[in-house]
């Protein structure tokens, strides 16, 4: 039994912070909601290496975990940075067999994007609003194409969401579904991590604010009311981390617990990211409601973020049913 | 990263197995359904089934070995509970005396003390008992007000305790007292190992609210401890008990272990009532089975990791109150889809047939968020100690114990 991250992966979550503190930030997510541009961007995430963490190295890329890539798309999480390493990820199991475009994955040469739902008209779908190849599931097979991105007016404009028609496409893999499940499987671990990262700095914003506000002749910190209400959203932090690696543990070393991992992951990230971000505004009062506060940001992100790659309730359901199908394993 | 066992470990639980293995004749074993016996009427059992357990060195398996202990490590440790609960052996007896009262035997008592109590402790030769609580004092465990006055080579106490677990079966028990009400509450409190046995200490069980008796209220009336009884010095009493309370965190869903039902057996309920469920109702139940597996599971996973900090070495520090928070919240969880999932039989205290472990656990849980720090206590600690917020103004820390209360 050896449940903790490594050395090496601890080196990496200190350079990953260093990396996305210099380049990305709440405030360039601000600005993305008034046509900014995304922050750290896909050259940059190429550059360092991120976009090909998981990517064979015959194919350019680093050939590493999917633990070490859930580790730093927890940094990228803590500054909501873009585009997400949610779509690097899952192009990366799907272009397993294709090095070509593995290669154009990894450093960032190509702006892909994988779409939910139809290839005729996709759901909205992550960093599709500025992509340019599509991978999508076409009745069984994957293909990949280009298409015509449309953009809803952002909730949080970070994601890049749009919906997507393809107006050309290949077929990849056919009869693909087992390989687009885990795809989305990872994708969800994925996410997860990278609401890890934002529901922590929420929980370390607030405690920082209830150390200096005072209220009554004290500082607010010290109030039972709110103190609690910081308390419980670190604890569902905590539980989070450990879904998070295990999860991400298990798409690398026991495949047979992803499914059950990844769906415990994510529902437990869409509540734990919501509650700390709602947590954050509360604890600031008034300037927590304001734009120029950074606080709306992580609740932009956390609303959005729990209904993409399947809600909590299609997360829940699916726990429920893979466990009492026999997948609790340990 | 990795939850299997090392060669060492795998080696270790093949011999673990093999032990309870060559002693299963003598050891008291829980019937299918039944998740513990009550110590009252299996006293004898159970007594029994320690002794054999510890000969074999299955129990105190982390003690060090001058006190009778295997000298090994945490993981040992949750090796030989998850073999004990795989073979259906009941928890020990003596649980409260190896979880706490032994390991602040060996952190304070002396050499003689220690020679006279830990062996026959890990034999349950001898059960021991925590009497900390008093009816005016809870979770402000400081504001006791049991009393041990010195005279001569003895000290004399009166006062009472409540909520004593394990007392109406104990021989021993570790006593917290006011020895100087002159100090500061906290100042001015001593610890002491009391014989259960002992003229003027009467027990009386107390009936929980799910009809079961596991806790008493003791009373001492001029009950005699001599000094070397003493567990630290006279004043010394709060640090004492911090050794034990921390223990108390460690030993409740501190360290990987689960805190109710194993949530193995609430999903084999899942699976043999879901059926009998309507479509509707099963999407329902779904809901709610789902959002108690991963609560299970993050308190379980979550577990593992401070078990892997503890085992490379790390101390236990106020996270274990985390671990006890969540794994509370995570049972109850357990327990309400549990019972929910009884239909009909739902708002009966047993179905037709007699099965009664989703009700019953339903029962104590609101217990387990009371004992061994309350929710809220352990709020405040994981605020203050984890997360680094100024606590509360107090004015009731400095001011002697006698004119501090109304």
């Amino acid at each position: 039994m050896n449940f903790d991250l490594d050395d090496d992966q601890r080196d990496i979550a200190a350079g990953a912070r260093d990396f996305f503190r210099g380049q990305a930030s709440p405030a360039a997510a601000r600005a993305a909601l008034e046509g900014g541009r995304l922050e750290p961007g896909r050259k940059a995430l190429a550059d360092i290496g991120f976009l090909g963490i998981t990517v064979p190295e015959s194919a350019g890329g680093a050939g590493r975990t999917l633990l070490d890539l859930a580790v730093v798309a927890e940094q990228g999480g803590a500054v909501l940075a873009a585009p997400s390493l949610v779509t690097a990820a899952r192009a990366a199991v799907l272009l397993s067999a294709e090095p070509e475009l593995a290669a154009q994955l990894a450093d960032g040469s190509t702006a892909f994007a994988v779409l939910d739902g139809s290839p005729d008209g996709s759901a909205p779908s992550v960093d599709a609003a500025d992509a340019t190849t599509f991978l999508a599931l076409d009745g069984g097979d994957l293909v990949v194409g280009e298409g015509e991105a449309v953009p809803g007016r952002p909730l949080d404009a970070t994601r890049g969401l749009a919906s997507v028609r393809l107006t050309s496409r290949r077929v990849l893999v056919p009869d693909a579904g087992e390989l687009w499940a885990r795809a989305r499987q990872v994708a969800a671990v994925v996410m997860a991590a990278e609401d890890l990262g934002g529901a922590d700095r929420c929980v370390q914003l607030g405690v920082d604010y209830a150390q200096e506000r005072e209220a009554f002749g004290r500082r607010i910190g010290s109030y039972q009311a709110v103190k609690h209400m910081l308390v419980d959203a670190w604890v569902g932090v905590e539980q989070l981390r450990s879904l998070v690696w295990w999860a991400a543990w298990a798409a690398d070393s026991a495949p047979a617990e992803l499914p059950l991992a990844a769906s415990a992951a994510k529902a437990c990230a869409a509540a734990v990211f919501d509650e700390a971000a709602g947590t954050l505004i509360q604890v600031h009062g008034g300037i927590g409601f304001t734009w120029e506060h950074d606080a709306h940001l992580f609740w932009r992100r956390a609303k959005v973020d729990r209904l993409l790659l399947g809600d909590e309730a299609e997360h829940l359901d699916a726990v429920a049913r893979l466990a009492v199908a026999g997948a609790l394993g340990r | 990263m990795d939850f299997d066992d090392s060669p060492d470990e795998a080696a270790y639980r093949a011999r673990v197995r093999e032990l309870l293995e060559q002693h299963s004749g003598d050891l008291l074993r829980l019937a299918p359904g039944q998740e513990n016996v009550d110590a009252g009427t299996h006293e004898d059992a159970l007594r029994r089934t320690q002794r054999v357990l510890a000969d074999a060195g299955l129990v105190g398996v982390t003690w060090p070995r001058e006190y009778g202990g295997q000298g090994g490590t945490l993981v040992q440790q949750s090796i030989v509970s998850q073999e004990l609960a795989r073979a259906r052996v009941p928890v020990l007896i003596n649980h409260i005396g190896i979880g706490m009262c032994g390991p602040t035997v060996i952190t304070h008592g002396s050499q003689d003390q220690r020679d006279r109590y830990l062996a026959r402790l890990l034999r349950a030769d001898d059960v021991w008992c925590q009497l900390f609580s008093e009816p005016a004092s809870g979770s402000d465990l400081a504001a006791l007000r049991t009393t041990a006055v010195r005279d001569g080579d003895d000290w004399v106490v009166n006062g009472q305790k409540v909520w004593t677990t394990l007392a109406h079966v104990a021989d021993h028990g570790i006593l917290l007292t006011r020895t100087d009400p002159e100090r500061p509450k906290h100042a001015g409190l001593t610890m002491f190992v009391v014989d259960m046995h002992a003229p003027g200490v009467t027990v009386r069980p107390l009936r929980q609210m799910g009809g079961q008796a596991d806790f008493n209220e003791v009373f001492f009336d001029d009950v005699r401890i001599p000094d070397g009884e003493r567990l630290g010095e006279p004043g010394e009493g709060w640090r004492v008990a911090l050794t034990t309370l921390m223990n108390e965190r460690v030993a409740i869903g501190g360290a990987g272990g689960s805190i109710g039902l194993p949530v193995e057996a609430f999903v084999q309920h899942a699976r043999d009532r879901l059926p009998t469920l309507g479509p509707e109702r099963q999407a329902l139940a779904r809901q709610a089975i789902g959002r108690a597996v991963v609560a299970a599971l993050g308190a379980r996973y979550t577990g593992y990791r401070r078990l892997t900090v503890l085992s490379q070495g790390g101390i236990p520090g106020p996270e274990s109150s985390a671990g006890k928070l969540a794994g509370t919240a995570a049972a109850r969880l357990v327990a309400d889809a549990g019972v929910r999932l009884l239909g009909d039989d739902a708002v009966y205290a047993a179905t037709g047939d007699g099965d009664d472990r989703w009700q019953r656990t339903q029962s104590w849980l609101p217990g387990i968020a009371i004992a061994g720090g309350t929710d809220q206590v352990l709020r405040n600690i994981i605020g203050e100690r984890v997360l680094g917020l100024p606590p509360e103004p107090r004015n009731d820390k400095t001011a002697p114990f006698s004119g501090g209360r109304p």
